[in-house]
């Protein structure tokens, strides 16, 4: 099976600090990866270095084979079309109503003055009350964005990310913000979906347990460095340990 | 949700949209037909278009050209005192300012709705009057000089001031203020350990900002009587010498422009 994603070596930081100091991964077109590890560790800046939301310093990111480090502005950004994103605060545009924020997710396909205009297709428009209807948030498109729970928030987001049709989902602690009951929610709605669309994922998260309960890879990051690579069964004490550098009790 | 429920939805939505679009498309058009007629109103049909030749542009423009050096040595007292002059009204400015906006802030007027319109009456006040007004009114009451410039501009730098600090005050995160309540601060305490921390980078910013607006106001307060490089500026234009409007004019500029640098550098320093 050919990997989605292959990251080599990838290297991030400043001059004074580096973040990432070499790390090395490959993802499979079924896989639901987890990163885990303490504050700190560079998991926020791997996730970004995917997309290139952060510039990482050296290395290989191979999407679906194309190196996406050697890609100049214009062809990242068609790429970025295919790499889905889900974030820890949501991100949602807070004054726009709920349709118009899954909506946005089309932009990367929507010319600069049809985008102004608003007018998106209407196939858009149907995918988009489609993918509302999925995450259970067809009774709210007309809501503002701020109108909502945290929990809806973030099934506007996952929705928003989906429309684009995503080869990969980037999501970066999908759960912090939310209580324990709607973090599981969550989770189990990105992996139904990831599997019903087969989409595999890079998730960012700090919570072993639902690392464990979700994933079906975890990688633990300590200092820009990976420290295991693994499925959840062998992330035992002396693992964790090691990636969270103290006792674990 | 099947596929005739969901074809339908969609129609409804777009309908939807189109109906805000259209909305929107009209809004834009009353705007723009609105602008388009006053232009028509107060530039076109306004002005004798027959006096304006491109001779004419040319020759007021080149008056300004030659330049009369004679008035530089006239320039320094008064630059100086422009300087003076928005710099003391800004001190003063703020210092007035903070009881209204103390006033004018909804979250601690002291007396409920009556002093909060008070506070916010003094601050239309101040904004509502040009400077060149509050000239006349001080030259009028303190006689002609620096001192009637320096208040015109404190009073009149109030309105901008206090505004600012007030509404900087009511929208200041609550979580500081509730953690000093509770641990059982008074209200003096909230205030000087909860609200202040948060409302100086605006507090600060503000008053550099208005300096840099004083300085411009300081080069026109002449013109009544009020100091400052006005006066000069004033005399010349009574002599119609362009020439040394254009020393004048020059002189403002580069106080200016040595304003905005000095007002970066604090900026950067304080907040």
């Amino acid at each position: 099976m050919q990997a989605v994603l292959e990251v080599k070596d990838l290297r991030a930081g400043y001059a004074e600090r580096e973040i990432l100091k070499g790390v090395s991964f490959t993802l499979g077109p079924d896989d639901f990866f987890a990163v885990i590890g303490p504050s700190g560790a560079g998991k926020s800046t791997l996730i970004r270095c995917v997309n290139r939301l952060v510039e990482p310093k050296s290395g290989q990111i191979l999407f679906n084979g194309v190196d996406l480090l050697k890609l100049s502005y214009p062809e990242m950004r068609l790429q970025r079309r295919n790499i889905g994103m889900i974030f820890q605060e949501f991100n949602l545009i807070e004054r726009l109503s709920v349709m118009d924020n899954v909506l946005s997710g089309r932009l990367g396909y929507t010319g600069t003055l049809r985008s102004i205009l608003r007018m998106y297709t209407k196939d858009d428009i149907a995918q988009a009350l489609r993918l509302l209807d999925r995450v259970g948030l067809s009774e709210h498109i007309d809501k503002r964005a701020d109108r909502l729970s945290g929990g809806q928030r973030q099934r506007v987001g996952i929705a928003r990310a989906l429309i684009q049709n995503p080869k990969l989902l980037l999501v970066d602690e999908p759960t912090s913000s939310l209580d324990p009951k709607i973090s599981r929610e969550v989770m189990t709605l990105i992996r139904e979906i990831a599997a019903e669309f087969h989409i595999p994922v890079l998730c960012n998260i700090h919570d072993v347990d639902l690392a464990c309960d979700f994933c079906t890879r975890v990688i633990g990051l300590q200092d820009g460095l990976k420290r295991f690579d693994g499925p959840p069964a062998e992330l035992d004490k002396a693992a964790l340990r090691d990636i969270y550098a103290m006792e674990v009790l | 949700m099947n596929a005739g429920i969901l074809a339908l939805r969609v129609d409804g939505i777009e309908a939807g949209r189109q109906r805000t679009r259209r909305l929107r498309f009209l809004t834009y058009a009353v705007i723009l037909i609105a602008v388009a007629w006053s232009i028509e109103v107060i530039v076109v049909r306004d002005t004798d278009w027959t006096r304006i030749t491109l001779k004419s542009l040319l020759e007021s423009a080149l008056r300004f050209t030659q330049l009369d050096t004679s008035v530089v040595p006239e320039l320094w007292k008064p630059a100086l005192e422009t300087v003076v002059m928005a710099t003391l009204a800004t001190v003063v400015g703020l210092v007035m300012s903070i009881p209204v906006a103390w006033l004018g802030a909804a979250n601690i007027t002291p007396f409920g709705k009556s002093s909060y319109a008070f506070g916010r009456f003094l601050m239309t006040m101040s904004r509502s009057v040009h400077e060149i007004v509050w000239g006349l009114i001080f030259v009028s009451a303190v006689g002609l000089g620096a001192l009637a410039g320096v208040l015109a501009m404190a009073v009149r730098s109030i309105g901008f001031i206090s505004k600012t600090i007030a509404e900087a005050i009511e929208d200041v995160d609550p979580k500081p203020l509730e953690a000093i309540r509770a641990a059982g601060g008074t209200k003096f305490q909230i205030l000087w350990f909860a609200i202040l921390p948060q409302i100086i980078p605006v507090f600060v910013g503000n008053m550099i900002f208005e300096w840099d607006i004083n300085i411009r106001r300081s080069t026109i307060m002449g013109l009544v009587g009020a100091g400052g490089l006005g006066l000069l500026l004033f005399r010349q234009m009574a002599m119609s010498n362009y020439g040394g409007i254009a020393v004048v004019i020059l002189a403002v500029l580069a106080l200016i422009i040595l304003g905005e640098v000095a007002s970066h550098y604090a900026r950067r320093a304080v907040i």
